[in-house]
């Protein structure tokens, strides 16, 4: 059937920092992580109910580890499947199950930690697209393979991870992987330049508590019907690099050409590497030298 | 008025009966000398006199004593004749400018006989008279044909006057007459097709003959890949006999036919044949020196019964072997010969004149192939074969590590500072706290998941017009502006782009060649804004589109008037 031959993978990158939610938590009390979790359940239904060949992944990124909630490592797909009580798609409530079940663990788990405090969004990123790799591996000879990977983010930035998020995302743009960014609180510099790149859609949540509608309006369509749907429209993203001096953004600057460090104002020598450079004088306007007639 | 030229510098005199309106000359005068003439020749259905002179081709009517048609030879760019066979026999000249006139030949004998005639002496003529201008002029128009932007520009400026068609022609003429001798001495031969001998198809005559059409293209062909066929051509022609007995001897021939068995007749090309078969004997011996290739292995190879044809050992003994299987080697043979010869005469062309002294073998170019395999080629051939590059070690390059003092700086890499959002110890431990007593007791209510209010006002503000959607009206201008604007708005740059060129290459200002033209070429800037650029601003006006399309070329023009303006201040003050 014409419909076997597209398998479309969702991965959803789910920002769980216990931090923030809870001090979320504290601060609007309607919109919380369950509110949030049932969210995420409903388009990963809806995903799946859309065509037979979906396929989905959910990871939840921490400050210490990312961690796949499902296809989880304790489920092998030959287990029992309890007959469903409210005549639910047995997927489905397999799925809700053992989504509830690992967030349940994974919060159990959680360690108190001063120190670091930024969601590892890379890693989860680097993981789901290992995940899609695998599977796209996976498939029948003359199967299509289409990915998207739709981050949900709360908490803010990490500016460490700065190497390893863009080494991801020009992977992405070689693999021809969607990145869809649907942040929650502040608008992430990082997540606007991945969704430019790659192709996807970058959105900032208005109402939170609505955050079921703006997931099956915006994210649950792939990439072929989006071009059919109105969405919102790209956000213009500010590309302007930073000086490493005193990190502001600038728009012209002298970059050094052997270790490529970016400077606002020039400087005889590189200050990251410690090259020493000569810079050309400006040339004398030669004056003419009127010949003096002398009056020998 | 070329007579009355012609006749002023030979200093005769003679009579003027009179100029029509467009000026037709006059009878001939003595001094022309009259090549051909030919009687009944209608003209514009007039009947008339046809006369072909040193210079000129002219026509008079009947009884009178005038030219009405009269045409230089350097005028004229090619005739035409009409096909055998039609009831008019006529003959058509066409002129460089595009004008044509035609003759109808109407002597009732000798119409064919006259046109003929005349068609060769032109065919003489015409050539000695094509004057060299008109080639520059020819360039021209190639250039322009070539080029649809130049020949917009050409229009957008010449034609409308903005800047004469000297100063258009002043550079682009020079470069290419560079370019066009350059690709005249690279320009590359034409191969040898390999079925030039099978598209020489014969057609039958209608009785029993068979007609061979022989292009001049055909005949380079079998010279270049049989150069004894060149050889008996260069002895026999025209001594022996004439160009058409040549070739009809040439396909009569059996070396031309096929079976070639029987070659003992008396015939010019059986000695072609006989070294043909030297040429092919000498072919083999040397062989292929590439060592990858063998072929001695190609032979054909039985499967089992039924699969591929089974070969009797051959026996040494020619007369054992059958007439087909003679006359099927005998194909063969020369078709590799063929095959042989075609490739051979392609390599022999480019390498002729570079090494005379290396050609060892007249017949075949595999002399070639002794040349290529000398040993230190045939190594590195066999080191490609077996190694592979990226199975080797590192070749070790050396390289120069960099030195950073101040890594920790790629970590974050050109990102502004952003304002930390700092937490407290305590307050990181509440909130662990509350998720956690929170996720305990987990459990997915998906029916519950929104208020309908809640998703209402949520889709308003995905809908057109709404919160999220706002800057989705924005159009780019190339959505906006009707194709036929942008391409006008194309062309007008293009145009203003030539005239700042010719303008600022005045600059700086030395002779008073370079003065005048800054001069000329300010005062058309103004007239092409003037004549150009103020319509279209007004068309898009009234258009009513808002976008300002035309504010950088006001900018080119106005940088381009005050610079004017401050060289001629400059000036002034010099003066003075």
């Amino acid at each position: 059937m014409a419909s076997d031959d597209e398998i479309n993978i969702l991965v959803i990158v789910l920002d769980v920092n216990p931090i923030w939610w809870g001090q979320q938590a504290q601060r609007e009390p309607q919109f919380t992580l369950s509110t949030c979790l049932d969210s995420l359940m409903v388009l990963a239904n809806a995903h799946l109910v859309l065509s037979r060949t979906n396929k989905l992944a959910v990871i939840a990124n921490l400050y210490q580890k990312s961690h796949f909630l499902y296809p989880s490592k304790r489920w092998k797909s030959g287990d029992d499947i309890p007959a469903s009580s409210d005549g639910k798609y047995e997927l489905l409530s397999v799925i809700n199950d053992l989504f509830a079940d690992e967030i349940r663990n994974l919060m159990d788990r959680t360690e108190v930690s001063g120190s670091q405090t930024d969601s590892l969004l890379a890693v989860s990123l680097a993981k789901a697209l290992c995940y899609i790799h695998r599977v796209s591996k996976d498939v029948q000879a003359g199967q299509d393979v289409k990915s998207r990977i739709l981050v949900i983010k709360a908490a803010e930035d990490s500016t460490l991870q700065y190497m390893n998020f863009m080494n991801v995302i020009f992977a992405a743009q070689k693999k021809n992987i969607l990145i869809d960014a649907c942040v929650l609180d502040a608008d992430s510099g990082l997540l606007q330049q991945a969704c430019d790149i790659t192709g996807g859609l970058y959105l900032r949540i208005p109402q939170k508590i609505a955050l079921t509608q703006y997931l099956l309006w915006v994210f649950l369509p792939d990439a072929e019907q989006r071009s059919q749907l109105l969405l919102p429209p790209p956000v213009h993203v500010d590309y302007r690099a930073a000086c490493f001096c005193h990190r502001n953004l600038i728009e012209i600057g002298y970059v050094c050409s052997v270790c490529l460090s970016i400077f606002c104002n020039f400087s005889p020598i590189c200050t990251t590497c410690e090259t020493a450079f000569k810079m050309p004088l400006p040339q004398m306007a030669k004056t003419k030298k009127k010949k003096v007639k002398t009056a020998n | 008025m070329a007579d009355l030229r012609a006749a002023v510098t030979h200093g005769v005199r003679y009579d003027c009966f009179g100029f029509s309106s467009l000026g037709a000359p006059v009878m001939a005068s003595l001094s022309e000398e009259v090549l051909l003439v030919v009687k009944r020749v209608r003209q514009r259905k007039q009947d008339g006199t046809l006369y072909l002179m040193a210079e000129r081709i002219a026509w008079g009517p009947e009884g009178k004593d005038r030219f009405t048609v009269s045409h230089l030879y350097a005028d004229i760019r090619c005739q035409k004749i009409s096909p055998d066979g039609k009831a008019k026999i006529q003959l058509q000249l066409v002129l460089h400018t595009g004008e044509s006139t035609t003759f109808h030949f109407a002597n009732e004998s000798t119409a064919l006989k006259d046109r003929d005639a005349t068609k060769e002496l032109l065919q003489q003529l015409l050539p000695k008279f094509k004057k060299k201008a008109n080639k520059e002029l020819e360039e021209k128009n190639r250039m322009l044909q070539e080029d649809p932007v130049l020949f917009q520009l050409y229009k957008d400026l010449v034609v409308s006057q903005v800047i004469s068609a000297e100063e258009f022609w002043a550079n682009r003429l020079s470069l290419n007459s560079v370019e066009h001798s350059l690709s005249n001495n690279n320009k590359q031969d034409v191969g040898i097709s390999a079925a030039f001998l099978a598209d020489i198809r014969p057609q039958t005559d209608g009785c029993n003959g068979l007609r061979y059409n022989l292009t001049s293209d055909i005949i380079e062909s079998i010279f270049r890949t049989y150069p004894t066929v060149k050889q008996k051509y260069a002895e026999n022609v025209p001594h022996s006999m004439t160009e058409k007995e040549f070739w009809t001897r040439f396909f009569q021939s059996h070396y031309f036919h096929r079976d070639r068995i029987n070659t003992g007749q008396q015939d010019i090309f059986s000695e072609c044949a006989k070294q043909d078969e030297k040429g092919l004997k000498s072919m083999v011996t040397q062989g292929v020196k590439n060592p990858m290739v063998d072929l001695l292995s190609l032979e054909d190879k039985t499967l089992d019964e039924g699969y591929g044809t089974a070969t009797a050992p051959t026996t040494s003994n020619p007369s054992n072997k059958s007439l087909r299987e003679n006359s099927n080697s005998a194909i063969i043979k020369r078709f590799n010969h063929h095959s042989a010869m075609v490739l051979a005469a392609g390599l022999r062309k480019t390498d002729a004149p570079n090494d005379q002294a290396s050609e060892t073998s007249s017949t075949d170019g595999n002399s070639r192939d002794s040349d290529f395999f000398q040993p230190p080629v045939k190594k590195v051939k066999l080191q490609e074969a077996i190694e592979y590059d990226d199975l080797q070690g590192d070749s070790g390059r050396r390289t120069i590590a960099l030195n950073l003092k101040k890594s920790d700086r790629y970590s974050h890499g050109p990102i502004p500072l952003q304002s930390q959002h700092y937490s407290s110890s305590q307050d990181i431990i509440n909130s662990i706290s509350i998720i956690q007593h929170e996720m305990r007791n987990y459990k997915p209510r998906l029916t519950q998941v929104m208020s309908s209010s809640a998703a209402s006002s949520a889709i308003t503000a995905l809908s057109p017009g709404g919160l999220l959607m706002q800057s989705g009206g924005q159009q780019t201008i190339n959505q906006l502006v009707p194709t036929d604007v942008q391409s006008e708005l194309k062309h007008l740059y293009t145009a203003v782009g030539e005239l700042l060129r010719h303008f600022w290459s005045c600059f700086p200002v030395n002779t008073p060649f370079l003065e005048e033209k800054v001069v000329k070429m300010k005062s058309n800037l103004e007239r092409f804004q003037l004549t150009k650029l103020r319509p279209f601003q007004e068309k898009i006006q009234r258009q009513y589109l808002s976008t300002n399309l035309t504010g950088h070329l006001e900018e080119m023009l106005q940088a381009a008037y005050n610079k004017f303006q401050a060289w001629q201040t400059r000036r002034m003050m010099r003066k003075t």
